[in-house]
């Protein structure tokens, strides 16, 4: 919507919002950085910070639901406003579940620091490179409206789950042989599990992204009968 | 012989229930609806929104000929049709088409009468003079219309004497007691409290199945809430028509969605 809306306020209010949303994500991306830091540079103090700061994202999930009613109560909005307040709650909603997994990255970081290295930590790096990656555009599909991105990434959550499964298939073959490592060994496999989940929840924020910007809905389209499917006789 | 609309049946064979086909209006020589052409289906609700001077209560009173009545009106080209009746077409009695095309307007205009007498106003102008009929069908329109059991005690008291919402639904009352094919109408909300406007807005959504109702609002809401079609007019044209649900989620016109977002002008 690029004309200005009748009532002023309207417009404020939901620049409010999406600026609430940017900075949150902004605050989640920062947690799930500083959480793998923690594990790759083993760095405790980190962990600690992430694990204290993911109230500020709680805090922001409250304060967009707030907004998010106020603007439903006093506008009453339609149409592609009414997507944007609904894409903006959901969107904070996950937002605050890929902070809560970036606080479970930290605390098993924090457990892993404590003993000596693990240098399969180093396996997580590319897993969450890929993860980070799919997050940033689908928060770019959101803050532009941008369906085809937003559509874009279940193919690259699918690659993510691969490398997922290859990673844990490789602690898996390690535990066998880890000579007291098992416990930190499998702080590292809940780490992939956190991140794998993280790469989901962008993807549900893709999907989202899809309903701003063409009010279609993709979830769960894996399950709808095949009949609905084009076909090749149309 | 004056013809009256065709019975249900021939508009349930059709399909539709008023078809408006090309039509151009004219005050005097000021156009004030282009081209229209919208298919109005049987025995639901379309509301028609825009902004003041668009078209939509214009093209409302073209439904029932109502802007018959004003010197220097004319439809220069195309034509309305309900059940494939021509209704301007000369054979058609203008009285009875209004009897078959009810309207309910912005302010409640009860007759200074009982509440029995303004249900029955319309049976009695059709020369309907058996008491029991009469009865029946008051009775079956106050019902209709969610009042009987407001108002069953008092039928002989003045209908001045109800509030606003009460008149407003004895105006339906009054118009669906002769059974017309399609209610019309302009705003009927606008001057009632929220409680009167959801007990109307009720009775549209419970009277749908039976009448076709043609609903002119400027509350957005109020469209979305009680119509089944919404047709978008600007400036004299119809710029979208389509099911409700989509034209306030997804409307595919950017004229629509800068309206119904409050982005106009």
């Amino acid at each position: 919507m690029n004309s200005q809306h009748i009532f002023r306020d309207f417009d404020k209010a939901i620049d409010a919002l999406k600026g609430e949303v940017i900075t949150m994500a902004s605050l989640a991306r920062q947690n799930l950085e500083r959480a793998m830091r923690s594990l790759l540079e083993r760095d405790i103090d980190l962990a600690r910070t992430v694990i204290a700061d993911d109230s500020d994202v709680d805090d922001l999930e409250r304060k967009i639901d707030q907004a998010g009613m106020d603007i439903l109560v006093r506008f009453h909005p339609m149409a592609s406003d009414l997507r944007l307040v609904i894409t903006s709650m959901k969107m904070a909603h996950n937002l605050e579940r890929i902070s809560d997994h970036a606080v479970t990255i930290a605390k098993r970081s924090k457990k892993i620091c404590k003993s000596s290295p693990l240098e399969e930590a180093s396996l997580a790096e590319p897993l969450y490179s890929m993860a980070d990656s799919i997050l940033r555009d689908a928060l770019t599909a959101y803050t532009d409206s941008n369906a085809e991105l937003g559509e874009s990434l279940k193919a690259r959550d699918k690659e993510l789950d691969q490398l997922h499964k290859q990673m844990i298939s490789s602690l898996s073959a390690r535990l066998e042989d880890s000579n007291g490592r098992a416990e930190n060994l499998l702080h590292l496999i809940f780490v992939a599990r956190s991140i794998e989940r993280i790469g989901d929840l962008a993807v549900n924020m893709g999907e989202d992204a899809v309903f701003l910007g063409e009010a279609r809905d993709i979830r769960h389209d894996h399950r709808k009968p095949s009949s609905q499917k084009p076909t090749l006789l149309g | 012989m004056h013809v009256t609309l065709n019975p249900t049946e021939t508009i349930q064979q059709l399909g539709t229930s008023v078809s408006v086909r090309d039509l151009d209006f004219s005050y005097g020589s000021s156009p004030a609806l282009k081209d229209i052409s919208v298919e109005i289906p049987a025995k639901g609700v379309t509301a028609f929104i825009g902004p003041s001077g668009c078209g939509k209560s214009t093209l409302l009173r073209c439904i029932n000929r109502m802007n018959d009545e004003i010197p220097g009106t004319r439809i220069t080209r195309g034509k309305i049709e309900i059940g494939g009746i021509d209704i301007y077409d000369s054979s058609v009695d203008v009285v009875k088409l209004r009897r078959d095309v009810g309207m309910v307007f912005q302010k409640s205009n009860p007759f200074p009468r009982s509440i029995y007498e303004n249900a029955a106003y319309g049976l009695r102008l059709r020369g309907e003079r058996n008491k029991t009929v009469i009865d029946e069908a008051v009775e079956k329109s106050l019902q209709a219309a969610a009042l009987w059991d407001e108002v069953k005690d008092r039928l002989q008291e003045s209908a001045l004497g109800l509030s606003g919402g009460q008149q407003q639904r004895l105006c339906i009352a009054r118009t669906i007691a002769v059974q017309p094919q399609v209610v019309l109408m302009d705003e009927p909300c606008s001057a009632l409290d929220p409680i009167a406007t959801v007990k109307v807005e009720e009775l549209i959504w419970d009277l749908k199945h039976e009448y076709t109702f043609v609903i002119v609002t400027h509350n957005m809401q109020q469209a979305a809430r009680v119509s089944d079609k919404t047709a978008f007019f600007y400036m004299g044209e119809l710029i979208e028509f389509g099911d409700t649900s989509k034209i306030f989620s997804n409307p595919r016109v950017k004229q629509t969605e800068d309206y119904i977002t409050g982005r106009f002008g």
